[in-house]
């Protein structure tokens, strides 16, 4: 997938940097393209957070600092692509996702991806009533069986549209729109336990 | 209980949801409490998902990070910045490579406040002397060494592609705003030690940036 600024998802949870921040993440940036490795320091700092939890929601905890550590590795390379025409985080996260998506097929999280059985999907709420099985939110999505997580985390974590979920995902909206609702059920019942 | 709307209560969360389609979803939801429950914890899903807090490592990812890039991790790491601007000789020498970078701006720096300083950046001999020349002649030495940059940038600016050079004259214009914002401070507030090494810094990254570029354009003629 071609990495571009055009069409990224408008970010819910992007923070809503104040223009001096951006500028200077934006100079960082220029800086680092350069071969600055101090500002790519900073930016790394600014960002491994969102990152590393982005692919440890997409992907699971066991290759997150794999993949986090590629992420940034990638995104050395691929600085002089970026443009300034977003912010560097809104650059980053899409380059991200194209990573952890890329990445699915060789660490085998391809398995169900876009299984519709509702068994699977009961399994996120574990068994009823059992407090010691008891798990927090995150664990829940963690359990969503790969398909439905990966819609949920991108359209419900993150803020993608369905339209771009199913551009990454090689979907067809439609299914992101069904399988975030599946998502959506199972998780509700993780919370009403 | 699952009935005809139950599978499109996500739709209506998101607003995606036809008029008409809406109009009907909310007639139902008056009369059913089963959607009225499902559709609120719905709602509180959609909630937690947009509060979930971002945690970094466990570990720090940037030595192998680094490594793999090949930067060189800062030799001084978690040091409280200082703000006095007194050296002694191991700390000139540990940092005689982040001080050839600092050139021309510590020296405008060190000679603007009027203390005592190693006769020229960089130097081995760490002899002090007190130096008390003008702030007028460290910011013509400042401003030669940007000027012999920016021509050696112009010789090359044909090398550089628009996008780069529009990337580089943006982070410029950013740059200079800060120096003057900084100028402006100091003018009231002479003394005070962060406007002196922000300003100090921001100097450096022009400079710096300055140079990157000057290189690349070099690179690639």
């Amino acid at each position: 997938m071609e990495l571009t600024t055009a069409g990224v998802a408008t970010l819910r949870r992007d923070p809503d940097q104040a223009a001096t921040g951006r500028d200077a993440e934006t100079a960082d940036a220029a800086l680092a393209a350069a071969g600055d490795g101090r500002a790519f320091e900073r930016l790394y700092r600014a960002h491994v957070a969102r990152v590393h939890s982005l692919v440890r929601r997409m992907i699971g905890p066991d290759h997150a600092d794999d993949i986090a550590q590629d992420v940034f590795v990638r995104a050395w390379t691929k600085l002089s692509t970026f443009r300034g025409e977003a912010a560097f985080g809104t650059w980053l996260h899409r380059l991200a996702v194209n990573v952890i998506l890329a990445r699915r097929s060789t660490i085998g999280t391809e398995r169900s991806r876009y299984d519709h059985a509702e068994d699977s999907l009961d399994d996120v709420a574990g068994r009823p009533s059992a407090p010691e099985l008891s798990m927090d939110f995150e664990e829940a999505i963690g359990r969503l069986p790969d398909g439905a997580r990966q819609v949920f985390v991108l359209h419900d974590v993150e803020g993608y549209r369905h339209e771009e979920i199913a551009d990454m995902l090689g979907i067809v909206p439609g299914t992101s729109k069904s399988q975030l609702h599946h998502a959506r059920m199972a998780l509700r019942r993780h919370l009403e336990r | 209980m699952k009935d005809q709307w139950t599978d499109r209560l996500s739709e209506y969360v998101d607003g995606e949801l036809a008029a008409s389609e809406r109009t009907a979803l909310e007639a139902h939801l008056t009369a059913c409490a089963g959607c009225r429950t499902t559709l609120d914890a719905l709602r509180r899903v959609v909630a937690r998902a947009q509060a979930l807090d971002d945690r970094p490592p466990t570990a720090d990812l940037w030595p192998a990070i680094a490594q793999q890039i090949g930067v060189v991790r800062r030799a001084v790491r978690g040091r409280p910045a200082r703000r006095r601007f007194s050296f002694t000789v191991p700390q000139l020498a540990a940092a005689s490579v982040a001080l050839a970078l600092l050139s021309g701006s510590a020296a405008w720096l060190i000679m603007r406040r009027g203390m005592v300083a190693p006769p020229a950046v960089g130097a081995t001999d760490t002899a002090p002397l007190l130096v008390n020349a003008s702030a007028s002649a460290s910011d013509r030495r400042y401003a030669t060494q940007v000027a012999d940059i920016e021509r050696a940038l112009e010789r090359g600016r044909g090398q550089l592609d628009t996008v780069t050079v529009r990337i580089i004259e943006k982070n410029l214009g950013i740059i200079d705003r800060a120096i003057r914002d900084a100028r402006s401070a100091l003018t009231a507030d002479p003394g005070n030690a962060y406007l002196n090494l922000h300003l100090a810094q921001e100097m450096r990254r022009k400079l710096e940036l300055l140079r990157q570029a000057a290189t690349l354009a070099g690179a690639r003629s």
